[in-house]
């Protein structure tokens, strides 16, 4: 524990022989050249910061960080997916302006939106040089009609089934996988239930639970005298 | 006969009944004393079934550890486990390889209403939206003993099982159905997602619960 | 009366096909009075499991299936002889050994021809 929290961007892991994850950026733009590389921070406890790969480079990335002496990371444990929906933050800003020919000071809001994206996260270990993990992160440019990342199948061939699962709930289209095909669901399935927009089929007739969400969509079958 | 005779009758050791109901008993008590159950669990309640195989709580003492691998040689259809959506018409139409008489016993939570998964996208919530389900179990998962009482339950419920008249068993009615529609796959849930003749979808009686 | 000398052949052969027939035809009563038969589309379909039937149950299977299973069932059966050889090896004396070492190559050869054949392929 001591030795993650004196180096809080190192790979995560308790192995000291990863190298800190700026020194593996650096590494990796020089070995891949035209990637782009960022370090996305993660604050907190466990300190797993996490590269974020562009999907072009995603495989020659890959490739390299898997071949590399001193890496080998040759076991991909975890793929799995996170739907960010469109963020909204608002700036405060101080203007002046000019009201029925006197200067007011206005405060404005203004709000920014980052469109959302469908982010597919891999969780990459070493068994031969035992350590890790090493997080690799691929964005989708929207997560609308844009939602292509490339597979890393190729090169983690355990990482097939779990993409599968990740295009199946999430609809996250992965370049280069070899059957990509839904697997949990059924195939005539048409939505991605795991996305945060996804609206649950209305089955919930009977629900004598009490549970603040369910209980208005039960009674939306039962309008009663007076609760409706 | 006069049950007022037969009422006397039996008050002085003589015990009378007719060819009906000689056979109406006799019919029922081999059949509720040999349910065959099908070999098929689909979640962590199945363990339990296994467990009331086994010989520490023994099923077969009540004459239901025959579990056979066909649908053609069972006679019980124990839904032990949670039904996902994916799984829903392949439990139906194992239901409709049984032959007649059948019976359902929804094990857990799961079976009888989606338990903790009910509000998931993928759960079927209650087994009884497909199939006519005679005997449910709470739990999660039962016990084993709560599985024999189930069973006792519905034993009792093959015992007073008449043979002729308006209330005889849908495998003696010509009319009832033999085989309940098997729900398809459709792009958003299962097509239907529920048999209305089995699950009329009754109003809740909210109002006089109050 | 002089009874017929083959009489007796008669009766029997009565009382043999009575006793085959007359059970099969009280379970036929049964079934027609208590467990009258339903069949349907799906109840007479093959059963998969559960799936949907793909095919008809009567077709015909690839050849290479018997083959395979001939070769499993090969092994299948030298699993049980290695098992006790396994368990006495201890106490054994060289020729015993050398008796179940060419029993054994005797299966490895097969093993390797029909590996050479093509056999284990699954096309």
């Amino acid at each position: 524990m001591s030795a993650c929290a004196s180096s809080p961007t190192s790979g995560g892991g308790a192995s000291g022989s990863l190298p800190s994850l700026e020194a593996l950026r650096d590494r990796l733009l020089e070995a891949v050249p035209g990637a782009q590389i960022q370090i996305q921070p993660n604050p907190a406890v466990p300190e797993q910061s996490s590269l974020v790969v562009d999907p072009a480079h995603a495989v020659a990335v890959a490739r390299y960080l898997r071949d590399a002496e001193d890496l080998r990371l040759d076991y991909c444990s975890n793929v799995t997916g996170v739907d960010w929906l469109d963020a909204f933050t608002e700036e405060t800003v101080t203007r002046t302006r000019v009201v029925e020919g006197r200067e007011v000071t206005v405060e404005e809001t203004i709000r920014h939106r980052r469109p959302g994206y469908l982010e597919v996260v891999y969780h990459l270990y070493s068994m031969s040089l035992r350590h890790g993990p090493v997080i690799l992160r691929q964005r989708t440019r929207n997560r609308v009609d844009d939602t292509r990342v490339a597979s890393l199948t190729p090169v983690w061939r355990s990482a097939e089934f779990q993409e599968r699962e990740v295009y199946d709930l999430f609809g996250v289209q992965f370049e280069g996988h070899p059957d990509l095909r839904r697997i949990l669901m059924w195939d005539e399935f048409a939505d991605h239930p795991m996305r945060k927009d996804y609206v649950e089929p209305d089955d919930y007739e009977y629900e004598p639970t009490p549970n603040a969400e369910i209980l208005p969509k039960a009674r939306r079958h039962y309008p009663l005298e007076g609760t409706a | 006969m006069d049950p007022g005779l037969q009422n006397e009758l039996s008050k002085r050791g003589i015990f009378t009944t007719t060819w009906q109901e000689l056979l109406r008993f006799g019919y029922n008590w081999g059949r509720k004393n040999s349910l065959w159950p099908l070999n098929f669990g689909l979640a962590c309640c199945a363990i339990e079934m296994i467990a009331a195989s086994m010989a520490r709580f023994d099923i077969a003492r009540f004459g239901a550890e025959v579990f056979r691998p066909s649908p053609r040689q069972a006679d019980l259809m124990i839904v032990a486990g949670t039904v996902t959506k994916k799984m829903a018409p392949l439990v139906v139409r194992l239901y409709n390889q049984m032959p007649e008489p059948k019976y359902v016993i929804a094990m857990g939570a799961c079976a009888i209403s989606g338990g903790p998964f009910k509000q998931g996208y993928n759960v079927l919530k209650g087994i009884d939206r497909f199939l006519p389900v005679d005997v449910h179990i709470p739990g999660c998962p039962p016990r084993p003993e709560a599985l024999l009482h189930g069973l006792i339950t519905l034993q009792k419920l093959i015992e007073a099982q008449e043979i002729h008249g308006p209330n005889k068993p849908r495998h003696l009615q010509e009319t009832a159905p033999n085989e309940y529609p098997i729900p398809r796959y459709g792009r958003f849930d299962l097509d239907p997602p529920k048999n209305p003749e089995v699950w009329p979808g009754r109003p809740l009686p909210r109002g006089e619960n109050k | 009366m002089q009874e017929h000398p083959y009489l007796f052949l008669a009766v029997l052969a009565a009382a043999g096909v009575a006793f085959c027939v007359g059970p099969l035809a009280l379970a036929r009563l049964w079934t027609m009075l208590f467990s009258p038969a339903r069949p349907g589309p799906v109840k007479n379909a093959t059963y998969e499991c559960g799936l949907e039937p793909q095919s008809d149950p009567w077709r015909r299977f690839h050849a290479g299936y018997y083959v395979y299973a001939i070769i499993f069932l090969v092994f299948d059966v030298e699993a049980v002889f290695l098992l006790p050889f396994a368990v006495a090896f201890g106490g054994l004396s060289v020729g015993a050994f050398l008796a179940m070492m060419g029993f054994l190559l005797l299966l490895v050869e097969g093993l390797v021809w029909a590996w050479r054949k093509g056999v284990l392929q699954w096309r």
